[in-house]
């Protein structure tokens, strides 16, 4: 895989913007042996409760889809104690397949609604309304799609 | 007179009364010419035979290809006789030599050209005896030579010219296909165009042969799937043709319809892991004809297209094809493919759900979606209008009869309505009849949207990003390494 400039500059340009719109806990990384680009942080819920989230730069981003995980719980599990990775592909917990390292895929765009006006800090953001979604699911029990609704699009 | 010629006097006569030429509604015996003519009905003669026009549709038709014959006409001169075989139609009421068939009856007939007239025994089975003619050269039923002489056939079984009166014509493709176009389309532009159809469905297939009735020479065939039982009743391609990769049925079509057409054909997923495959192939083209129906794939070949620098034309059906719309990206020119989902969001969002594949695509385990294909002839207004787009973007440095509908089709999106479908923002255009200024069903609306400039595909997106988020891209610091 070779990066174009216009990809570099745009995933540079998308560590800037996490960082200019306080999601500095945030951050899109090289991986120089690989040549590779991944973004991740730790994400906090309003309960204190801390989240690994791990994002894989696809070759074709930013038109292809990044997909967005959450690997530390791991396993995450629901409200009946099962692992949600079991669940796959879910409308009630807005999850989408898997990682085969067992995290859970949020649904953060499907590949039908992603192009590439849409930053990465917008991802994050998606992400961190999951998780707050999350904890209610875990509080109540009831499906993680009451609390965030369907996802509009939102260039 | 020989009795070759006096024959085809006689199949002359019946054919025009077969053919409902005008004035000609009987048969006479022409004294003069010692043979039977067609003449009108008002002719007063004695001995006029009543043969009408029904009656006279009885020829069957062997056909030959011109091009064929001039190649084997060297060696026919020389050797005598040569063997051709052709496809046995309708029991045998349309032979059509296999050279010309793109896809056969199924049952063969052989046969034996004889170059004049047979010399001693004659050859088991048919024989078609080529003889000169002093008959116009542009008639069907004339062969002119390599060496500019005309000839007429004749078909003879057992020795004998054939009892069921089968005409022999020639076929000589490219000029006879060229003289139906000519005038309207520029056809030797056409010929040295290539044309990248990504997306065989229902419309993108439809699209391929109507560029190819054009006269565009040059195809390449993007799809990965196989022709189902279900898609028959909407796409081009018949239930025989059923299990076969949609690349080859329209490649066939194409070639039924252009066959000096070259068309490449590659079965294969319009993905992110073929990138590079369909990047070599964007490049390669002139235009790019889109009819896939998920958004992933388009803005994939619109990036390609924009990198390349390639005109493309995006079609597709609403939801069980209660309308449709069009797409036209010049790069840099025009708004692209993502300009228009960053514009438009939920106009470029309805599409039909036309397969299995297509719901499962976009459908959770715990919410699955249903299948919803329009109907074929909801879909081909669509498809015929991309065709037109299509044939303007290769025409449109030349001089065409088109050029005028340039004033007409210069917007770079088309909406295209069916029906009022209830629940769309489209349900309560008034009927046809009434509607004066508003939106109608069965007409096509040219819409105006301003390309951005700062579109992360064919804009800056930079400068997006410095006004949106107050960055400076000239300030970017390198990433943080990870190991």
């Amino acid at each position: 895989m070779t990066w174009t400039m216009t990809q570099r500059q745009r995933l540079a340009a998308e560590h800037q913007i996490l960082q200019n719109e306080g999601f500095t806990q945030f951050g899109v990384y090289h991986y120089a042996t690989y040549d590779s680009y991944n973004a991740s942080g730790t994400a906090t819920t309003s309960s204190g409760r801390n989240y690994q989230l791990f994002c894989i730069i696809p070759p074709g981003y930013p038109t292809e889809r990044p997909s967005l995980y959450i690997t530390d719980p791991k396993p995450l599990l629901n409200y009946h104690g099962a692992a949600i990775s079991g669940l796959g592909v879910s409308h009630a917990m807005h999850t989408l397949e898997p990682h085969s390292a067992g995290w859970v895929q949020i649904c953060h765009w499907r590949s039908a609604r992603w192009h590439a006006g849409i930053v990465l800090q917008k991802v994050f953001l998606k992400a961190m309304l999951w998780l707050e979604a999350y904890e209610q699911h875990l509080a109540t029990g009831r499906d993680l799609a009451d609390f965030v609704g369907t996802m509009q699009e939102a260039a | 007179m020989s009795n070759g010629d006096q024959r085809s006097m006689i199949r002359e006569a019946m054919q025009s009364i077969a053919q409902r030429k005008p004035g000609k509604s009987k048969l006479v015996y022409d004294k003069t010419k010692r043979t039977i003519v067609a003449v009108s009905e008002g002719v007063t003669t004695a001995k006029a035979l009543n043969i009408t026009a029904d009656d006279a549709d009885m020829f069957g038709v062997v056909t030959l290809s011109s091009g064929w014959l001039r190649e084997k006409w060297p060696h026919l001169t020389k050797i005598g006789s040569i063997p051709v075989n052709f496809s046995s139609w309708d029991d045998g009421d349309a032979l059509t030599q296999l050279e010309l068939c793109i896809q056969g009856s199924g049952t063969q007939a052989p046969a034996t050209l004889v170059f004049g007239q047979q010399q001693g025994s004659p050859p088991e089975g048919m024989v078609i005896s080529i003889t000169p003619t002093d008959k116009p050269t542009h008639r069907a039923d004339v062969f002119v030579s390599p060496d500019n002489i005309a000839y007429r056939a004749e078909l003879f079984e057992s020795g004998e010219p054939a009892v069921d009166r089968r005409e022999v014509v020639f076929a000589d493709i490219e000029p006879q296909l060229d003289l139906r176009r000519a005038g309207i389309l520029e056809t030797t532009i056409l010929k040295d165009r290539t044309v990248l159809c990504i997306g065989l469905g229902t419309g993108g297939a439809h699209v391929a042969v109507e560029l190819a009735k054009s006269g565009v020479g040059h195809f390449m065939l993007v799809d990965r799937d196989r022709l189902s039982v279900g898609n028959v009743v909407r796409h081009p391609g018949g239930i025989s043709q059923v299990g076969r990769a949609k690349v080859n049925v329209t490649r066939d079509l194409i070639l039924e319809k252009n066959p000096n057409a070259q068309v490449d054909v590659h079965a294969v997923d319009v993905s992110f892991e073929n990138r590079e495959m369909i990047a070599g192939l964007v490049q390669a083209a002139d235009l790019v004809v889109c009819g896939t129906d998920n958004r992933q794939s388009k803005l994939l070949i619109n990036e390609l297209c924009v990198s390349a620098n390639k005109p493309a034309v995006y079609g597709g059906a609403f939801r069980r094809a209660y309308g449709g719309q069009i797409l036209r990206v010049r790069p840099k020119e025009s708004p692209c493919q993502q300009c228009f989902v960053s514009a438009l969001p939920e106009e470029a969002s309805d599409v039909e759900v036309s397969s299995q594949d297509d719901a499962d695509a976009i459908a959770y385990s715990d919410r699955p979606v249903a299948v919803e294909p329009g109907l074929s002839l909801d879909v081909l207004p669509i498809a015929t209008q991309l065709a037109k787009l299509a044939l303007l973007e290769l025409l449109a440095d030349k001089s065409s009869t088109l050029n005028v509908l340039k004033r007409d089709f210069d917007a770079p999106w088309y909406l295209w309505l069916n029906r009022p479908e209830p629940g769309t923002q489209y349900a309560e255009m008034p009927p046809l009849s009434e509607s004066r200024d508003e939106m109608t069903i069965n007409r096509w609306y040219g819409i105006y949207f301003e390309r951005d400039e700062q579109c992360p595909v064919c804009g800056d997106f930079l400068a997006g990003f410095a006004a949106a988020y107050g960055i400076d891209p000239s300030q970017l610091p390198a990433l943080p390494e990870k190991d």
